[in-house]
């Protein structure tokens, strides 16, 4: 059975977790000063605003919450693209990506702005449109995912470590959870909607178990 | 040959304080070796010694890590390590 509770519970805590990632994910954009790593703490910034959104809308409780669900959806994809375009750029020579990586960024905060218009100014758009939007926008973040997951999993068989296969795992659950919902979207199983929030869940807890693990070890193990 | 990426000034420091470091275990550090291991020209290895020592990261006579620069490499490889488990590669 669907209960927009638990639902609500469940977006908050994903939002809880995508703001604590935010604090490690700063940490190599602070340290560089690339423009490139920015991604990754606009990727889990986003990733959070769209989980807040999804608690109001989904929580029955504002009136517009079609809109809201509207923009919540724009906002994972966007998250998703900013960390498909850091990765994509992690692996290029900084001199030459600054550059492309800035155009990109600024052509995506170009697309953020405008579909956030549409959804505010042209609400009639964002309620009819809604339910055949949600299959587009979660198979395009399925690909996105899947860019992720490959990247870091040949990132992972490059240079091999314990540690580095957890990030790729990560991904490909939040690539299931994407697939699980898409399902749920056509054809209303709550078996893939609950699996769906679970596996979000378990793939955030992984991103924060290695960030935390990665920072909070012994200095003397560091140096 | 196998080429080596270029490196900006910010991975230079953070590997020649990781050498100096690994040095600084032996008795002596000794600069020809530092300078094997960075793969830089002596010149260039010189500018980047005084410019650690300005920021008062190492100490200018033994090259030894001040605190400073201990807590800034261990800051520096906790963040390296983050992205190789993240999947990112720095270069």
């Amino acid at each position: 059975m669907y209960d927009p509770t638990i639902r609500t519970v469940v977006e908050v805590v994903s939002a809880i977790l995508c703001f604590i990632l935010l604090r490690f994910m700063i940490k190599p954009y602070k340290l560089t000063g690339e423009g490139r790593y920015l991604g990754l703490p606009l990727g889990f910034g986003f990733l959070g605003v769209s989980y807040i959104l999804g608690a109001i809308a989904f929580s029955n409780t504002i009136f517009s919450f079609r809109q809201l669900a509207y923009l919540q959806l724009f906002a994972r994809t966007f998250a998703y693209c900013f960390l498909v375009v850091t990765y994509y750029f992690s692996k290029k020579p900084a001199e030459d990506s600054r550059i492309k990586w800035d155009i990109t960024l600024s052509l995506l905060i170009v697309g953020l702005a405008a579909s956030i218009v549409t959804a505010i100014i042209i609400p009639q758009f964002a309620v009819d449109s809604y339910q055949a939007t949600q299959v587009y926008v979660r198979s395009f973040n399925i690909i996105c995912l899947i860019y992720i997951s490959i990247h870091t999993l040949r990132s992972h068989i490059e240079k091999p470590d314990p540690m580095t296969i957890w990030i790729p795992f990560g991904f490909i659950l939040l690539g299931i959870s994407q697939y699980s919902l898409l399902i749920w979207a056509i054809d209303e199983s709550i078996l893939a909607f609950n699996g769906a929030l679970v596996l979000r869940l378990a793939a955030l807890t992984i991103f924060l178990l290695v960030s935390y693990t990665t920072f909070n070890k012994s200095n003397k193990k560091v140096v | 040959m196998k080429k080596i990426p270029r490196r900006d000034k910010l991975k230079i420091y953070g590997d020649l304080l990781m050498i100096l470091n690994d040095q600084s275990k032996t008795e002596k550090i000794i600069l020809t070796q530092v300078q094997v291991r960075m793969g830089v020209p002596f010149d260039r290895l010189k500018n980047y010694i005084s410019d650690l020592s300005e920021l008062d990261l190492i100490d200018e006579i033994s090259l030894k890590l001040t605190e400073k620069g201990k807590q800034y490499l261990i800051e520096y490889a906790k963040v390296l390590d983050f992205m190789k488990h993240m999947g990112l590669a720095y270069q």
